[in-house]
């Protein structure tokens, strides 16, 4: 079982799609999230989910708005899919029928 | 959001980030840092973007101690380390297959090692390891008198009924006797070799007949014993399996006899190979032959429940001291000597058996050593695909895990052929081994060997796959990648260069053994036998049946036998005995000198009993040394008595005097006075490396009876084996129905006295040969490895202005030290593996300095050739060419 944070990186990792990295990332978790996360939890937990095999990082080109520094890119593996998936179906299975007062917020 | 940054970094930020991140997060992180500090500053201001870029800045030096770590390539969490280790089998396969020299290399080497190795222990396992097939073996126990130079000897039928019936710590004992007979009911004549044997016999052993019934004691007297025992191949063979055959009766030597069972088809005859029938013995003390100095029957017992051979021996040597007090005349010595059925029947092969096994032990070890090498090589060759492989990812246990997988498919292949080559070679090997090893028929390929054969090749697997694994894990990976183009070889090669010096070691002491053995046959047939060799034909005949029911019948078809292949063209002279020298006949008498009564029984000697045709002597080209031969006129029982005896026991008997014209018995203190009318020079009876034995030679006539197996001799003007053919038609022509065996030359006859020796000398040589080859091979590969990855190094010597000579001589050199080495550490295990083999040396030291040093001289001498080539090579290299080559 995942935890939150990882989920929510491997879903901001499937959002940004071919563009995945510590920016898109991030940007996708503080916009989604509003929460403002730093970009070494991201790091941390990218690390973390790589050593896992979830994810599969990639050195991309430099840019010049970067300083000319390259960026690292990153996507799910098969096993990350499988996990993700796992993760978010537990939450919807049990959340079904549950009246969380949810419409009312 | 790509917008230009509007304002710089902090400095002191970015210099901290760059000195707190471990290295692997600097360059991603940063560049992300930047590049969202321009879409920040654009969004609140650029003062709250800098404190924005300190703040997680601050949070990432903090935070971010570890760097992140490499992904395995296989991730741990993907295939089980089963189904990986099964595609590392695949992966081998694939690459053996891409290898189609090597892998051919690897496999026949491998073959030829575990097929020699499984092939010889089948040979060496039932004698080495294996208990007898009786029930509780270790209980049964040859007996034998003790005589007067301690070794042991046969008894006589009264000792051993003496021995038998007083014995506690016996259960039960029986006699035995050899006995070859002619079958001639139901089909061709056939001689068969057997046993006679007391009635309590096969219930010592511990079996029974599958079919009919044992021999009983009322059967074991002299007018009764017309009763047989067939092995069941016999059975089966000739007599068709009949089962109503049992019970009634079959003809044996032209006489009826009762056939009582069939052994068990499982029965194996250890105590006499080969034997096919068994006789009840039927002595009793009224017979001439039964007497305690007759000495030719082998005493066979089953000891009580935990009673040991050595207890035994105790309480027989006491009761063998009461009949020599008893019989102070019979005994030579007193004393019995108990050894369990096992040993005796084992003891005269283990030696060979356990040099030969060894030696095998050894190509093996060659050949393991060669494929190692191999191996070795290929994986120098394929550093860089392990290097790019551990770059990508793939742990150490990863990479070794692969090569013992490699290692096991060469390895099991190997030994699949290896197990095709043992089964083969196996037969022609059991073809090869003498019929009297004991326990032949036990052999084959079975569970046993098979699983010695296959524990072999696991072993040898992880073994190909750990050495260059090992060599892997020492060397550094990432300098392969950089281009492993290095100036010289150095320690690289050190794994390689032990293999090569062990080759050169272990091929050293096979060739050494084969060397001293193959010195030893020689020393043995330059033995003098006592007589002539040469231009000799010898052959067997056997009067039987009805019309030979007396003597003179038998004398008169020796004399036919003797007319009828003198007359032949090319024979020169023609003679007749009852045995062969080197013939494997045991025929022996005591002889008692009527001027030296026997006031000192311990000093009979004994003598092989040779009752001749006058002819025999000068046939055989026995010289005489005193008196005269036979004549014509002496082989009559109605002539006075005389008889020939050999110079050995001349000098027993009289040293220092004269002994024609002395009388002697030969046979007991009873029987008639012979004369002595000649000496003549002693022959080896029983082989060539035993001590020369006495003889006492009485023209056939003057015996009591007629022996129905004559040996006939033929001396021929020219070859002897030419003569074969018309010879044996003569000897046939005499009496069809008579069998004529054992045709050969007295080469031949010598030649297999010594077939034991032989054969460890071929299997030794064979194995030198194969280590020879190996070794050689071995030299050459690493050498020229060397010089493939000197290239460039050789290049810039010469250059630089080294000479041919001088390059010449340096890869000389190398290949000199590995042999040299080798050569020194050979010679170390030569000299252990001498002591090993002493029992089967002959007229040769086991530390014999001429085979040492011929072998070593041989040895360096092909080895300084297998350097040869790759040293030209490296003289060849154009300098240009090589420093052109990066």
């Amino acid at each position: 079982m995942l935890g939150e944070f990882e989920q929510l990186v491997l879903l901001a990792v499937l959002r940004a799609g071919d563009d995945a990295y510590g920016v898109t990332i991030r940007g996708a978790i503080v916009r989604e999230s509003r929460r403002d996360v730093s970009l070494a939890a991201v790091y941390k937990t990218l690390n973390r989910l790589e050593e896992k095999g979830l994810v599969l990082a990639h050195v991309g080109e430099p840019t010049p708005e970067r300083g000319g520094r390259r960026k690292r890119y990153y996507a799910l593996t098969a096993p990350g899919r499988r996990s993700l998936r796992q993760s978010v179906q537990v939450l919807q299975r049990m959340a079904r029928g549950l009246d969380l007062g949810l419409e009312t917020i | 959001m790509t917008r230009r940054p509007l304002l710089p970094p902090p400095r002191l930020a970015l210099w901290l980030l760059r000195v707190a991140l471990p290295a692997s997060e600097r360059e991603p992180l940063i560049g992300d840092l930047v590049e969202e500090l321009a879409t920040t500053a654009a969004d609140r201001g650029e003062a709250s973007a800098r404190r924005w870029f300190w703040r997680q800045s601050a949070i990432a030096i903090l935070t971010l101690r570890r760097g992140r770590r490499r992904a395995p390539l296989l991730h741990p969490t993907g295939d089980p380390p089963m189904l990986r280790f099964l595609a590392d089998l695949r992966h081998g396969v694939r690459l053996l297959r891409r290898a189609p020299a090597f892998t051919l290399l690897s496999v026949l080497t491998l073959a030829l090692g575990v097929g020699a190795t499984t092939a010889i222990f089948s040979v060496a396992d039932p004698v080495l390891f294996r208990p007898l097939p009786y029930p509780a073996p270790e209980r049964i126990v040859i007996v034998g008198e003790r005589d007067a130079d301690g070794t042991m000897s046969n008894v006589g039928f009264l000792t051993y009924r003496d021995l038998a019936r007083d014995a506690r710590t016996l259960d039960r004992a029986a006699a035995a006797g050899g006995w070859e007979v002619t079958l001639d009911g139901h089909g061709a004549p056939e001689r068969v070799s057997g046993q006679r044997v007391s009635a309590s016999f096969f219930s010592v052993l511990g079996v029974r007949p599958s079919l009919g019934r044992d021999f009983n004691a009322a059967e074991d007297t002299p007018g009764t014993n017309q009763v047989v025992i067939l092995s069941h191949g016999l059975w089966a063979r000739r007599y068709g399996g009949d089962t109503a055959l049992v019970g009634s009766t079959i003809s044996i030597n032209g006489a009826p006899f009762t056939l009582a069972g069939v052994l068990p088809e499982s029965f194996e005859s250890v105590m006499a190979p080969g034997a096919q029938i068994w006789r009840v013995l039927g002595y009793d003390e009224s017979l001439p032959y039964a007497c305690r100095t007759c000495r030719h029957l082998r005493m066979v017992a089953r000891t009580r429940p935990g009673i040991t051979p050595a207890a035994a021996a105790t309480e027989l040597s006491a009761l063998s001291a009461r009949l020599v007090h008893e019989h102070p005349k019979e005994y030579p010595a007193a004393g019995a000597i108990v050894v369990s059925l096992g040993d005796a029947a084992t003891r005269g092969t283990r030696p060979v058996l356990w040099a030969v096994l060894g030696a095998s032990a050894l190509v093996l070890l060659i050949a393991v050593a060669n494929v190692a090498n191999l191996q070795l090589a290929r994986a120098m060759r394929r550093e860089e695909e392990f290097a790019i492989r551990a770059a990508l990812g793939a742990g150490r246990g990863r990479l070794t895990a692969q090569l013992l997988a490699e290692g096991l498919v060469v390895a099991t292949i190997g030994g699949v052929v290896g197990l095709i080559v043992a089964r083969v070679t196996l037969g022609a090997l059991i073809s090869w081994l003498p019929p009297t090893m004991p326990r032949l028929s036990a052999i084959h390929l079975d569970q046993v060997a098979l699983a010695v054969g296959a524990g072999i090749t696991l072993l040898l697997g992880v073994a190909i796959g750990l050495v260059p694994a090992l060599r892997e894990r020492r060397s550094g990976l990432s300098d392969s990648l950089r281009g492993g183009k290095r100036l010289t070889g150095g320690r690289r090669h050190l794994a390689r260069a032990a293999l090569v010096v062990s080759e050169v070691a272990l091929a050293l002491m096979l060739l050494v053994g084969a060397g001293l053995l193959g010195r030893s046959l020689v020393q043995l047939l330059a033995v003098d036998p006592g007589f002539d060799v040469g231009h000799l034909l010898t052959l067997q005949a056997q009067a039987t049946g009805p019309k030979y029911a007396d003597s003179t019948a038998i004398f008169a078809n020796h004399d036919q036998l003797r007319d009828a292949i003198r007359r032949l063209p090319g024979v020169e002279q023609v003679g007749t005995a009852s045995q062969l020298p080197l013939g494997g006949n045991v025929d022996m008498y005591g002889v008692s000198a009527q001027d030296k009564p026997l006031a000192n029984p311990e000093l009979a000697p004994y003598a092989d009993r040779y009752t001749v045709s006058p002819e025999f002597l000068s046939t055989m080209g026995i010289a005489i040394r005193r008196g005269r031969a036979f004549t014509a006129a002496d082989n009559s029982d109605a002539a006075p008595n005389v008889v020939i005896v050999s110079a050995g026991l001349a000098s027993r008997i009289w040293p220092g005097e004269d002994p024609i014209g002395k009388r002697i018995h030969v046979g007991g203190p009873s029987g008639v006075w012979r004369t002595v009318v000649g000496v003549v020079a002693n022959i080896h009876h029983r082989a060539l490396d035993a001590t020369e034995s006495s003889q006492a030679y009485i023209p056939e006539r003057q015996w009591p009876y007629a022996d129905n197996i004559v040996a006939v001799v033929v001396r021929t003007h020219g070859d002897p084996s030419t003569l074969a053919r018309a010879v044996r038609a003569a000897a046939q022509a005499v009496d069809p129905a008579q069998p004529v065996t054992a045709l050969a030359t007295m080469h031949q006859v010598v030649a297999s006295s010594t077939a034991q020796r032989r054969l460890a000398l071929l299997l030794f040589g064979a194995f030198a040969l194969v280590a020879l080859v190996l070794a050689v091979a071995g030299i050459y590969g690493v050498l020229a490895g060397a010089v493939a990855e000197r290239t460039r190094e050789i290049g810039v010597r010469s250059a630089l202005g080294a000479t041919p000579g001088a390059i010449l001589g340096m890869v000389l050199l190398q290949g000199v030290r590995l042999a040299g080495l080798g050569l020194v550490i050979g010679l170390a295990g030569a000299l252990l593996l001498g002591r090993f083999l002493q029992s089967l040396l002959f007229g040769v030291g086991s530390a014999d300095p001429l085979t040492l040093l011929g072998v070593a001289a041989l040895l360096a001498t092909v080895a300084i050739a297998a350097c040869l080539l790759p040293a030209m090579r490296a003289v060849g290299i154009d300098p240009m060419s090589a420093l052109r080559a990066d």
